[in-house]
C-alpha cells in the first residue's frame, strides 16, 4: 500500500471521511472552491478520484477526496510527487495556487452520508 | 464479410460430384468436364495440348448429375448430435455451406444455429455459454476471413481456460477450388492463424477421421485445462455423397474425469495449513461445477481462513465472514501459509507492481511465508503469447484439478484438525469476521458518496440495479472494468451468480460472453444482468440483433461513462509524466461528440430500449420497465451515464 494509500486509509479507518478536521482544513491557503471545482473537472482529477470525490480505480483504488482530512501539505507534496501511480503535476501544469484551489474544492464536497439513511444500500 | 461470388465457373460443383460418382477413371478429365458447364470460360493459353489436353478432347463427357441423397454434412451432423451439443453459433459462409445445408435440413435445426453477425460475437458467446452451463458450445466460421474475426475471442476463451468447439470450412484441394473468392478463402493450415492458443486441431482428410477427430476435439476441449479446439472442414468432404456409409461409424465419448493431484502432496498441503498460524487461500478459475464453491467453502470454514477470490469463476459466497477479497494486502501481509488454487497469475496476486517510469515491484507477504499452488496451468502451456505472467517461486507446485482434487485436501485437514486447533480457528474466524463486517461497513459508507450527482456514481447504478433483481433468481454474468460494487455488496451465494470474466482482456467479450450465459440461463428461468462497459459494446453492438432474434432475456445496463476510460488515464499519466499538461488526454480515448444514444441503438436491433439516463431518480423507473421486458422474454438495454468509475 503506498504511502497516498495508507493516509486515505487511515482516514477510512478512523471514519474520518465525512468529519474533516477544521483545523487541517484551515491551515490551508486560501483557495477558490469554485475555481476550483473546474480545475478539478478540466485537469482531470475526476478521472480517476469522481466527480463527486467519491474515489475510483486507476492501477488500483483511488482515493476519494471529498472532504479529505489530509492535511493541505501532504495533498500538495501528493501532487507533485505521487507516491503511487499517479501522475505527477509539476508547477509548470499546476500551480500551488491551483492545488489551493482544489483543495477547498474537495473540502466543499458533501462526502460521506450515512447509509442507514439509504434504504437500498441495506438490502 | 465477404462471401463465396458467383464464379465465372459455375459447375464447379457438379463436376466434383460426377468425378466422384463416375470413378476414378474421369478424374483425369477436369479441364473437359468443366468445359461442359454453361459459364463463359476464358480461352486455354497452351500452344501445344499435352497428353492430359488430348485425353479430354478425346473421352466421353462424363455424368452430370444435379442431385444426390446424401451429404458427408449429414454425417457430420450425426456425429454432431452425440457430442450434446444444444447450440452452434455462426455467421454463414460458403467453406462451410455443405454442414449447414444438412444441419438445418438433415439435422432439424438440432444442434440450434444461433446467427451471429460477427464471428467474435459467435466464440464469445460460446465462452460465456460454458461457464454457466457446464458444456461447450459449437461455432463455425470461415477458414480464413471469419477465424481471423473469430481469433480474438478465442484468445480470451484460451486464456480464461473455457472449452469453445470451433469449426472452419477450408477448400483443401487447390483443383477443387474456383478462381477468385474461393482461392483468398482456402489456405494449407488455417489453423497456424490460431494454434498459439487453440488446445488441438486438426484437418480431416475422410469423413471416418472426420468421426474420430470430432470425438477426440470434444474430449481434449473438456479435460481441464480446457480450452478451445478446432476443426478444419474440407468444403468437398461435407458436400459430396458419402461413398461408403456402412464402412463409417462415430466413436462413443468417453467420460472424461479431471485429474486429481498427489495425495501425498495434498497431505503436506494439509499439514502446513493446519499449523499456520494465519493461512489464507487464494483462488481464480477454481469453481467449475457448483461443488467447486461448496468445496471451497467447507474447506476455509474447516480451517476458519480468509479466502481471496480473484472472481475468474464463481468461486466464494460474497458475503461469506471468511471473504477477504476487499482485504488482500491486510491478509496476505499477516499470512504465513497461502494456497493458491486454479491462480491465473500468482506472481500479480502476492506482488505490488509500480506502474511509473521505473517499474518495480515488491512482495506483499512476509519474507517467510510458504506459498503453495494446486492447478491444472502447468499441465498445458504455450511459448509465444505470455498469458502465463510472470515467474512466481512457490514452495510446492501441486499439478492438479483444484475442484476435483479438494475433496482429498479437505480430507487431509479434517483429519489434523484436533479440539485445541478448533478453538483457536473459531477464535480467528470470529477476527475475520468482523474485520469484513467493517470492510462492509465502509463500503456501504463511501457509496453514499455523490449519491444524487450526475452523472451518476456506479455505486448507485449498482445499488439501484440490485435493489430491483436481489429477490429474483438473478444472475450477473458481465461487468464493466474494475467496477467492484456488486462483489462487495450484492449476496452471491449460488453457483450460477457469476461466471467471471474475459480471461484475455479483449474488448467485446462482455456483451456477446454476457448473451450467451444469458442463453444458458434462460432454460433455468434466471433473470440475467450484465454491467456493459460502453466501448466494450462498441466493438460489437450487433450482439443485440442477436439477442433479439433469439429472443434470448437479458437485462444489459450500460456504463456509459463516454470513454475507453482505462486508457484515457493511462494517457493523462502519460503526459503527465511528460509535464505536457494533460488537456488533450481525451482525443482518441473519448467516446463523445456525438455522444451514443445506446437506447436507440437497442431499439434500432429490435431490443428493448431505456435511456440515456441522466438524473438518478430516472434509474429506478427505468429499470423497472426493463426488467418487466425480460421477465417477458425480451432482450432489454438501459443506458446510464456514469461518473468514470
Amino acid at each position: 500500500m503506498t504511502r497516498f494509500h495508507l493516509v486515505a486509509a487511515a482516514a477510512l479507518l478512523l471514519g474520518a471521511g465525512s468529519l474533516a478536521t477544521p483545523g487541517r482544513a484551515q491551515d490551508a491557503p486560501s483557495g477558490d472552491a469554485a475555481k476550483g471545482k473546474r480545475i478539478y473537472l478540466a485537469d482531470g482529477c475526476f478521472v480517476c478520484h469522481g466527480r463527486s470525490g467519491q474515489g475510483g480505480a486507476y492501477n488500483g483504488p483511488s482515493p476519494l477526496l471529498a472532504k479529505t482530512p489530509m492535511p493541505f501539505d501532504g495533498f500538495k507534496g501528493q501532487v507533485r510527487a505521487p507516491s503511487n501511480d499517479m501522475p505527477a503535476y509539476s508547477e509548470a501544469v499546476m500551480s500551488d495556487q491551483d492545488i489551493a484551489d482544489i483543495y477547498a474544492f474537495v473540502q466543499s464536497l458533501s462526502g460521506r452520508g450515512n447509509a442507514k439513511d439509504i434504504a437500498i444500500l441495506n438490502d | 464479410m465477404s462471401k463465396r461470388r458467383q464464379s465465372p465457373d459455375s459447375s464447379r460443383r457438379n463436376f466434383l460430384k460426377s468425378a466422384t460418382l463416375a470413378g476414378a477413371a474421369t478424374l483425369a478429365a477436369p479441364v473437359a468436364v468443366a468445359a461442359q458447364g454453361n459459364a463463359p470460360r476464358p480461352a486455354l493459353k497452351a500452344a501445344v495440348p499435352g497428353p492430359r489436353q488430348v485425353a479430354v478432347e478425346t473421352q466421353p463427357p462424363s455424368k452430370d448429375p444435379v442431385n444426390q441423397s446424401s451429404s458427408g454434412g449429414d454425417f457430420m451432423v450425426d456425429v454432431l448430435k452425440t457430442l450434446d451439443f444444444d447450440y452452434l453459433a455462426m455467421n454463414c459462409a460458403s467453406s462451410f455451406r455443405g454442414i449447414h445445408e444438412a444441419l438445418v435440413n438433415y439435422g432439424k435445426n438440432q444442434p440450434e444455429i444461433l446467427t451471429c453477425p460477427h464471428e467474435e460475437i459467435a466464440v464469445h458467446m460460446a465462452q460465456g455459454y460454458a461457464k454457466m452451463e457446464g458444456k461447450p458450445m459449437a461455432m463455425m466460421c470461415h477458414g480464413t476471413v471469419g477465424l481471423q474475426h473469430a481469433s480474438m475471442a478465442m484468445y480470451n476463451a484460451w486464456c480464461d481456460r473455457v472449452p469453445v468447439y470451433v469449426m472452419i470450412g477450408n477448400i483443401v484441394e487447390a483443383n477443387k477450388r474456383a478462381p477468385g473468392v474461393e482461392w483468398v478463402h482456402s489456405a494449407i493450415d488455417p489453423a497456424a492463424l490460431v494454434r498459439d492458443f487453440v488446445k488441438w486441431d486438426d484437418q480431416p482428410t475422410s469423413l471416418q477421421h472426420f468421426a474420430e477427430s470430432a470425438v477426440r476435439a470434444y474430449k481434449i476441449a473438456v479435460t481441464p485445462p480446457m480450452a478451445p479446439v478446432l476443426l478444419s472442414l474440407d468444403a468437398e468432404l461435407q458436400e459430396n455423397p458419402i461413398p461408403d456409409p456402412e464402412g463409417l461409424r462415430i466413436p462413443r465419448l468417453s467420460r472424461v474425469v479431471p485429474p486429481q493431484a498427489d495425495t501425498g502432496a495434498l497431505a503436506e498441503t494439509a499439514k502446513m495449513l493446519v499449523a499456520a498460524e494465519n493461512p489464507v487461500i487464494i483462488c481464480d478459475r477454481l469453481a467449475r461445477t457448483a461443488a467447486g464453491m461448496a468445496r471451497l467453502v467447507e474447506l476455509a470454514e474447516t480451517l476458519q481462513c480468509p479466502v481471496l477470490d480473484m472472481q475468474g469463476r464463481m468461486n466464494f459466497p460474497s458475503r461469506h465472514p471468511l471473504n477477504h477479497t476487499f482485504r488482500r494486502d491486510a491478509v496476505l501481509g499477516q499470512a504465513d501459509v497461502i494456497l493458491g488454487i486454479e491462480m491465473n497469475d500468482m506472481f500479480g496476486a502476492v506482488n505490488a507492481f509500480s506502474d511509473r517510469i521505473v517499474r518495480t515491484t515488491r512482495s506483499v507477504t512476509k519474507k517467510d511465508a510458504k506459498i503453495i499452488t494446486l492447478g491444472v496451468r502447468d499441465l498445458y502451456m504455450k511459448a509465444n503469447y505470455q498469458d502465463f505472467g510472470r515467474y512466481q517461486e512457490v514452495d510446492l507446485a501441486i499439478a492438479g484439478d483444484g475442484e476435483a482434487s479438494l475433496p482429498a485436501l479437505i480430507e487431509a485437514v479434517k483429519r489434523l484438525v484436533d479440539l485445541g486447533r478448533q478453538s483457536a480457528y473459531e477464535a480467528r474466524g470470529k477476527k475475520l469476521g468482523a474485520a469484513r463486517l467493517a470492510m462492509v461497513e465502509r463500503a456501504k459508507s463511501d457509496a453514499t458518496i455523490g449519491w444524487d450527482a450526475s452523472p451518476i456514481t456506479t455505486a448507485r447504478m449498482c445499488a439501484e440495479v440490485y435493489a430491483q433483481i436481489r429477490n429474483e433468481d438473478w444472475s450477473l454474468v458481465g461487468n464493466a472494468i474494475r467496477n467492484t460494487w456488486p462483489h462487495k455488496l450484492w449476496n452471491f451465494d449460488q453457483a450460477h451468480r457469476w461466471n467471471g470474466g474475459s480471461g484475455g482482456a479483449g474488448v467485446g467479450y462482455n456483451a456477446p460472453a454476457s448473451l450467451g450465459a444469458a442463453l444458458a440461463n434462460k432454460r433455468h428461468g434466471r433473470l440475467t444482468v450484465a454491467f456493459q462497459g460502453d466501448g466494450d459494446l462498441m466493438m460489437v453492438p450487433n450482439t443485440l440483433w442477436t439477442a433479439a432474434h433469439h429472443r434470448i432475456p437479458i437485462l444489459y445496463v450500460v456504463h456509459n461513462n463516454r470513454a475507453y476510460h482505462q486508457e484515457y488515464m493511462y494517457l493523462q499519466a502519460m503526459a503527465a509524466r511528460l509535464g505536457r499538461g494533460i488537456e488533450n488526454a481525451h482525443i482518441g480515448t473519448t467516446i463523445t461528440d456525438p455522444n451514443v444514444d445506446y437506447a436507440t441503438v437497442a431499439r434500432g436491433f429490435g431490443v428493448h430500449g431505456e435511456g440515456p439516463v441522466v438524473d438518478p431518480k430516472d434509474l429506478a423507473p427505468a429499470l423497472t420497465r426493463a426488467i418487466a421486458a425480460v421477465k417477458s422474454g425480451q432482450p432489454a438495454l438501459v443506458d446510464v451515464v456514469t461518473d468514470p468509475r
